[in-house]
């Protein structure tokens, strides 16, 4: 069914959005990710404009965060003050995103910076994970899966500024948590996507954070940086697509819920790599689309804009 | 409509016409765009009449106007990047033009100054070289993606003669088009492409239902009204999903 979008201004099948958003959703549920740095390129890939899928899927993750956070608010596994601070640092990041995006946008390169950001992006995220797949699934042939993880005594401690984190029992600085959620927001406001990928690595190996309050707390920061960064987006591009994030939020919401209650008959490390795959491959059409010579070179554009 | 043709034939055959006339109608005079909009037409039809055979009868159909920019793809580093090139400033987003006599003599003049005068006069060139050819080629540029957009068509459809009285056009709108006034001008010229007589209809496209609310447009949604709501009803339905799974796996 054929719908009209009436801010990307593009013509888009219903259903396909529909099955994008639940598949997408599923992945979600099934790896734990967000899912927002797969959806917003393959909405690229659909012909929606860069600048409308960013602003749009940064919508459609307040939603998904907030309905996450609920549900680890339930267990008691948010670290509220920490959260707080990387809010704080999220929300400038945010703001700075969203006015390098006008900018960008006003010399009409907007669809290059995303297409760009997202080549170099996926494609380390994906190699990082099909190498480390690939090696841990040597290192389990050879019945030697102890990997552990060290805490290390680094520059972080040596900052002022520092205070207690109660709920992850920490005592550190309160600047690293600002600058982490700074590059977070940064991501959310030019990208479009959660950031949890690096937010959570982040939480656990430069912070020390305990793993049971990491993804909570993580959704908490998310929602609020994704909800700033739809309002500043609405406001100074005017790039959000609601009907676009609805079709999106409820594909990706029964999506979702499929995947995280699916019992998959694949070990971890087949099934990350076969995200690594699916990454890799979203990053190669995304570059290739670059390279290739097109068709047509002139086009047309509307507005007094480029 | 069938009556009103009817009419015309009466008006036409009892009144003694001595100055050649155009008069007209359109089967409708609004056109909404909702989010299922997949293109329409509006059917031009009405009666002329003629001094002689000599008189043709051009119809055109013009769009609301809107600014354009012609961009040219250049490769930089291995990768094609867009360069805005030219710019037209308030140029139509829709026109089409057609005529009951494709052999009229003058047809290529006419094409031509219509053309000019609507589009071509409004160019601002964006990158430094001036030599006439380049503008030559912006203007071929825009016409071609145009023509390829379906938003421009010069003489491509016949305007149908019944009897050389009741004229009918059919015309296709594409299913991306600008809201705003659509004119169609009915104009009867003759063999020298002068003026005789002219008629003017308009058909007001407008978008409807939640392609009207969802656009930042809209008089009563400013920007900021739309970036809250559009937090808000994430938030909200965030909030239900959660509730509905708990609910549901309880």
């Amino acid at each position: 069914m054929q719908i009209f979008l009436p801010i990307a201004d593009v013509p888009v099948d219903l259903f396909v959005l529909l099955i994008l958003g639940a598949a997408v959703g599923f992945l979600s549920g099934v790896f734990g990710i967000g899912g927002g740095f797969l959806m917003t390129p393959l909405l690229i890939l659909l012909g929606i404009p860069a600048a409308v899928a960013v602003a749009t899927e940064a919508n459609q993750i307040a939603a998904s965060s907030f309905s996450g956070v609920l549900a680890h608010l339930k267990r008691r596994a948010v670290d509220f003050k920490m959260g707080n601070i990387l809010v704080v640092g999220g929300l400038l990041g945010s703001a700075v995103g969203v006015e390098v995006f006008r900018i960008i946008k006003s010399y009409g390169q907007i669809e290059l910076f995303v297409s760009l950001c997202y080549i170099l992006f996926l494609g380390s995220i994906g190699t990082l994970m099909f190498l480390e797949s690939l090696s841990t699934i040597q290192k389990s042939r050879k019945s030697e899966n102890t990997f552990k993880q060290k805490k290390k005594h680094n520059w972080i401690h040596g900052l002022p500024f520092k205070t207690k984190f109660k709920s992850s029992n920490l005592y550190i600085s309160a600047i690293p948590p600002v600058i982490i959620g700074f590059i977070i927001g940064i991501l959310a406001s030019i990208m479009g996507v959660g950031g949890g990928f690096i937010l959570i690595p982040a939480m656990i190996y430069i912070l020390g954070m305990p793993t049971k309050v990491v993804i909570g707390t993580s959704l908490y920061q998310i929602m609020f940086i994704t909800a700033f960064t739809t309002f500043m987006h609405a406001t100074q591009n005017k790039t959000v697509d609601l009907l676009l994030a609805l079709i999106l939020i409820v594909g990706g919401v029964l999506g979702a819920q499929l995947g995280a209650r699916v019992t998959v008959k694949l070990k971890a490390e087949e099934i990350r790599i076969l995200l690594a795959i699916i990454v890799l491959l979203v990053c190669l059409k995304l570059a290739l689309d670059l390279m290739i010579t097109p068709n047509d070179l002139f086009s047309i554009t509307y507005g007094s804009g480029s | 409509m069938r009556a009103l043709i009817f009419a015309i034939i009466f008006i036409f055959s009892t009144s003694p016409f001595s100055l050649s006339s155009v008069i007209s109608d359109i089967d409708k005079s609004n056109i909404e765009l909702s989010t299922r909009f997949d293109g329409t037409s509006i059917l031009v039809f009405g009666a002329i009449s003629p001094e002689n055979d000599s008189t043709s009868l051009l119809i055109e159909i013009i769009g609301p106007s809107t600014s354009v920019n012609i961009r040219k793809k250049v490769q930089i580093w291995g990768i094609w990047i867009n360069k805005k090139i030219a710019h037209f400033q308030d140029i139509p987003s829709f026109y089409q033009i057609s005529i009951s006599n494709p052999e009229h003599p003058v047809l290529i003049e006419i094409e031509n100054q219509k053309l000019k005068s609507l589009f071509y006069d409004f160019l601002e060139i964006n990158s430094t070289p001036n030599d006439g050819n380049v503008v030559e080629q912006y203007y071929d540029e825009l016409t071609r993606l145009k023509k390829k957009l379906g938003k421009l068509s010069a003489f491509e459809k016949q305007v149908n003669i019944i009897d050389k009285k009741l004229f009918s056009h059919k015309v296709n709108l594409p299913k991306k088009i600008h809201p705003g006034i659509y004119k169609i001008k009915m104009t009867l010229i003759d063999q020298q492409g002068i003026e005789l007589s002219k008629s003017e209809q308009s058909v007001k496209v407008s978008k409807v239902g939640i392609q009207e609310f969802l656009s930042y447009n809209s008089k009563n949604n400013p920007p900021v009204f739309y970036g809250l709501f559009s937090v808000i009803i994430a938030l909200f339905l965030g909030f239900s999903a959660a509730q509905l799974f708990r609910w549901l796996y309880r």
